[in-house]
């Protein structure tokens, strides 16, 4: 099949509905006054006018919890507990949560391989969409460069003119539009309109942060101790909202849950934050990164330091989920510019 | 599908989360709250070919209960079995507290980057060591015994809050027996009986009072956290440069892998880049250690 | 495993004996806790009355000289003491009685013949006596009570969260109370109840008592920012931890 291909409007619902048969389809719906991915039996249930959902999709291929083995204790008996995935397919993504995937498919795939996420991210299917206009204050995807997309995908959609533009990015992409014959050819009058539109949304997406990564990246290296921390620490509830809602937060706890015959056992693996009081203490009762301060310093570097350091990537994907989610209203796009504007007084001697 | 690993069966397991099964040869205890497990994995041919490097760890699990982090205590120059000294502190190390010999728990490892053994051949080794952080130097100093000709001199000193708290006792005086190892024992102010015949007084005190030379010198240090910073101000003092000061952190491992992400300080994870670190190292963390 | 099966008594003292019912509720769980455990004294649940307990669960708190003496006696006879429900463990409801000069509870009550009942300020039952475990909540939830015992019967500790109920809250998916204008108390209230008042479209009342360490200026900026009132998010957390909550209460005023 070409690179490029073409669905109109009329027939894109159709298509949705065909999808099922590769299947599970998960995809945003409407919530409340908000938007969630959730499992959907027809397209008349998806919702593609969203700005952002509760929880990222990670929760697809990384749940909230997840067993890692089951054991037993008489007999003695230890096994593992990945049970075999049914293929699924993951429709209606930003380019802002598909770098999301990226990031996270980096830190798994890492030496040694997590099986349990290679398991459920293998039998994925993703189809992105793009998005035209900048969605709100929260977000910072033009400064990290996830405004228009960047790979992460099988299939990515555009909209142009009554129709949706179709990037076919992999083998996975190719199965689900094979056979349908509403799936036309792309012309080059099509590819005009989209490179217009690209340029186009040049102007209209300006850029959250008053610097570019590269200074951003200095800017961090050098101010641990600016006061922008103890002012954002102030304001912490210690919540661990936003390491909950982030797309490439990933860490976790392992716990140990017997059955009530007190024989037969689970350990599992669930979502935790840094931003918890317990996270840094060991058994002896000592916290090696105590107080809200330090530990929120930790989030914005584990975001904007150390994963450059490690793999030459920015974890912070700009979906603004954190900043939207933040009962204190803590705004990453606010904090990074302070710590920026910072940086350029202390430079200029202020 | 579940794949099911039985008691020894010479599978690998492929799942980087399930561990090997040991069974407790021998349980010693060293104080009141401390006790030595040696551990004997179930499959032969893993018993065999277990290695690791001194200042590695493992992740020990009692199923039901939880996996905690420990250093092995043993040194790879004997093979067959391993060792872990164990202070009760939690939930994971009362329940261990409670096994007794024969009993199975789960294994997973080695983790962590070790000591730079190589490095320290043809050097002289100090060792600094204060309560039960003498454990993790205990698989280095009798790797350095058993291999007595690659090293220089070996100065150790240990210390504890009072007799009853030191760990090793009977190999200590093995130690003390060994041709080019110096060992000097001190315990806090008031934990000293009226036979003692080691010294009386903090440990960076009582080194301060040996006064190691740093010429061709490694300093390995490992104890309680106000332990750590005193002897750092005393080795300064005695113009011992930090890239000669080798230490092992202590953090909440949890999957030891470089995964979970609650060991991590800076860009580093200390499950996977540590626990052992060079001062020099240390000093270039952003964070707080 | 021990192969003697551990003996439970239950006892109740100033509570609605809500908690021990929810016990019952446990239903089908109860009866496979039961191949466990044997039930010696259970006034809600059966007629026996032994006490040659060795675990007891005790739930309420004391607001009498009375209740102090007994449970000293229980203290005496378990090896192990749980606490349950928010009664128990932090004061609970019982406590609002705190917020009044003393002497008004009984006048209202028993009108002249209060001074024939002596009743002291409520306080949660680890004032007296050392507890080994506790269930927080009010009612106490169900998945939590089975840990507890499952902990209890394999003899290690049980791990309370410390962490606020907004962690399984947002991990549920659930849009945000504050969001549609509630003020939830949530963010400083302990979790483990897996957010099971929000997940039916209820603010948290923080029954399950304060986290270890609350931001308290934090929680009076959402406060402002959300323009909701600081007295009325006050005398929302009296309702449950009027014992304990003092502390805070001053330190939120004080801003």
């Amino acid at each position: 099949m070409e690179r490029y291909v073409k669905i109109s409007k009329k027939d894109f619902y159709k298509w949705v509905d065909s999808l099922k048969k590769h299947g599970k389809v998960y995809a945003p719906k409407r919530k409340e006054n908000t938007h969630v991915f959730r499992p959907i039996k027809d397209s008349s249930e998806l919702d593609l006018n969203y700005i952002s959902t509760i929880l990222p999709p990670k929760k697809y291929y990384f749940p909230q919890k997840e067993s890692l083995l089951k054991f037993s204790i008489k007999p003695f008996e230890t096994a593992k507990a990945i049970q075999k995935f049914e293929e699924f397919v993951l429709f209606g993504v930003h380019t802002c949560d598909l770098a999301g995937i990226q990031c996270m498919d980096v830190v798994f795939r890492e030496d040694p391989l997590d099986p349990n996420y290679i398991n459920r991210k293998d039998r994925m299917t993703t189809v992105g969409i793009e998005c035209l206009k900048p969605c709100d204050k929260h977000a910072s995807c033009v400064s990290m460069g996830n405004h228009v997309p960047r790979g992460g995908y099988d299939i990515m959609l555009t909209e142009i003119k009554g129709s949706y533009i179709i990037h076919l990015n992999s083998q996975k992409g190719e199965d689900i539009l094979q056979g349908h014959s509403y799936i036309k050819k792309c012309t080059q009058a099509d590819r005009n309109l989209l490179d217009s539109l690209r340029k186009n949304k040049e102007r209209v997406f300006k850029e959250e942060f008053i610097g570019q990564l590269t200074e951003v990246y200095t800017v961090f290296s050098k101010l641990s101790e600016s006061g922008v921390w103890d002012d954002v620490g102030k304001r912490c509830v210690g919540c661990g909202n936003c390491t909950t809602v982030c797309p490439t937060c990933y860490c976790f706890d392992v716990k140990d849950e017997l059955d009530l015959n007190l024989n037969d056992g689970l350990r599992y693996r669930w979502w935790n934050s840094c931003q918890m009081d317990d996270f840094a203490r060991v058994a002896g009762g000592e916290d090696f990164r105590p107080g809200r301060v330090s530990r929120q310093r930790h989030r914005y570097y584990r975001k904007f330091k150390y994963p450059i350091d490690k793999f030459n990537r920015y974890f912070c994907t700009g979906c603004g989920r954190c900043s939207r989610t933040c009962m204190a209203k803590i705004n990453l796009t606010e904090t990074v510019n302070d710590l920026i504007k910072e940086h350029r007084n202390v430079s200029i001697g202020i | 599908m579940t794949e099911v690993l039985k008691p020894g069966s010479s599978e690998p397991p492929e799942n980087i989360y399930l561990p090997h099964l040991a069974a407790i040869k021998e349980i010693r205890e060293e104080t009141q709250d401390i006790k030595t497990f040696k551990l004997v994995f179930q499959d032969e041919e893993l018993r065999k070919s277990f290695t690791y490097k001194p200042g590695q760890f493992i992740e020990f699990s009692i199923f039901g209960v939880g996996e905690s982090p420990f250093c092995l205590a043993s040194s790879p120059t004997r093979e067959g079995y391993i060792e872990c000294s164990i202070k009760k502190m939690g939930k994971v190390t009362q329940a261990i507290h409670d096994l007794e010999e024969g009993d199975i728990v789960g294994i997973r490892g080695p983790y962590g980057n070790g000591f730079p053994v190589e490095e320290m051949k043809g050097k002289n080794l100090i060792f600094v060591g204060g309560g039960i952080g003498l454990a993790p130097l205990r698989s280095l100093i009798w790797n350095v015994i058993d291999r007595r000709d690659d090293f220089k001199d070996v100065i150790i000193v240990y210390g504890s809050r009072s007799i009853a708290d030191l760990v090793y006792k009977d190999e200590l005086k093995q130690w003390q027996n060994t041709p080019g190892v110096k060992l000097t024992l001190t315990v806090d102010p008031g934990g000293e009986a009226e036979d003692w015949k080691g010294e009386i007084g903090f440990v960076p005190t009582i080194l301060e009072k040996v006064n190691p030379s740093p010429g061709n010198s490694l300093v390995i240090t490992c104890g309680p956290p106000i332990m750590i910073k005193f002897v750092l101000v005393t080795l300064n003092k005695m113009n011992f440069s930090s890239q000669q000061i080798i230490t092992t952190l202590e953090r909440k491992m949890t999957c030891g892998l470089g995964k979970c992400g609650r060991c991590n300080i800076g860009s580093v994870y200390v499950c996977k880049d540590g626990p052992v670190f060079t001062y020099a190292q240390i000093e270039q963390f952003q964070e707080e250690i | 495993m021990k192969n003697k099966k551990p003996k439970f008594a239950f006892f109740d003292f100033t509570d609605c004996e809500g908690c021990q019912l929810q016990i019952v509720n446990l239903n089908t769980v109860l009866v496979e806790l039961l191949e466990h455990i044997e039930i010696v004294n259970f006034r809600e649940a059966t007629s026996e009355r032994r006490n040659d307990y060795d675990v007891a669960v005790v739930e309420g708190s004391v607001s009498t000289p009375h209740d102090i003496e007994r449970l000293v006696k229980i203290r005496r006879q378990a090896k192990t003491i749980v606490a349950l429900g928010a009664c128990a463990t932090i004061g609970g409801v019982n406590a609002v009685k705190n917020l009044n000069p003393p002497g008004i509870a009984q006048h209202r009550v028993y009108g002249d013949k209060g001074k024939n009942f002596e009743t002291l300020p409520v306080k949660p039952i680890d004032c007296f006596i050392k507890v080994d475990y506790y269930i927080q909540g009010c009612p106490v939830h169900l998945n939590e009570v089975a840990e507890v015992f499952k902990c209890i019967l394999a003899g290690k500790k049980y791990d309370m969260p410390n962490y606020p109920v907004c962690m399984e809250c947002k991990m549920n998916e659930n849009v945000c109370l504050y969001q549609k204008g509630q003020d939830c108390l949530g963010p400083v209230t302990r979790a483990g109840c897996g957010s099971w008042c929000i997940n039916n479209n209820n603010i948290c009342y923080s029954c399950r008592g304060l986290v270890d360490n609350p931001a308290v200026d934090a929680q009076r900026d959402i406060l402002d920012k959300y323009g909701l009132k600081l007295d009325e998010m006050l005398a929302k957390f009296s309702l449950y931890s009027a014992c304990g909550g003092e502390k805070y209460d001053q330190e939120i005023k004080k801003r």
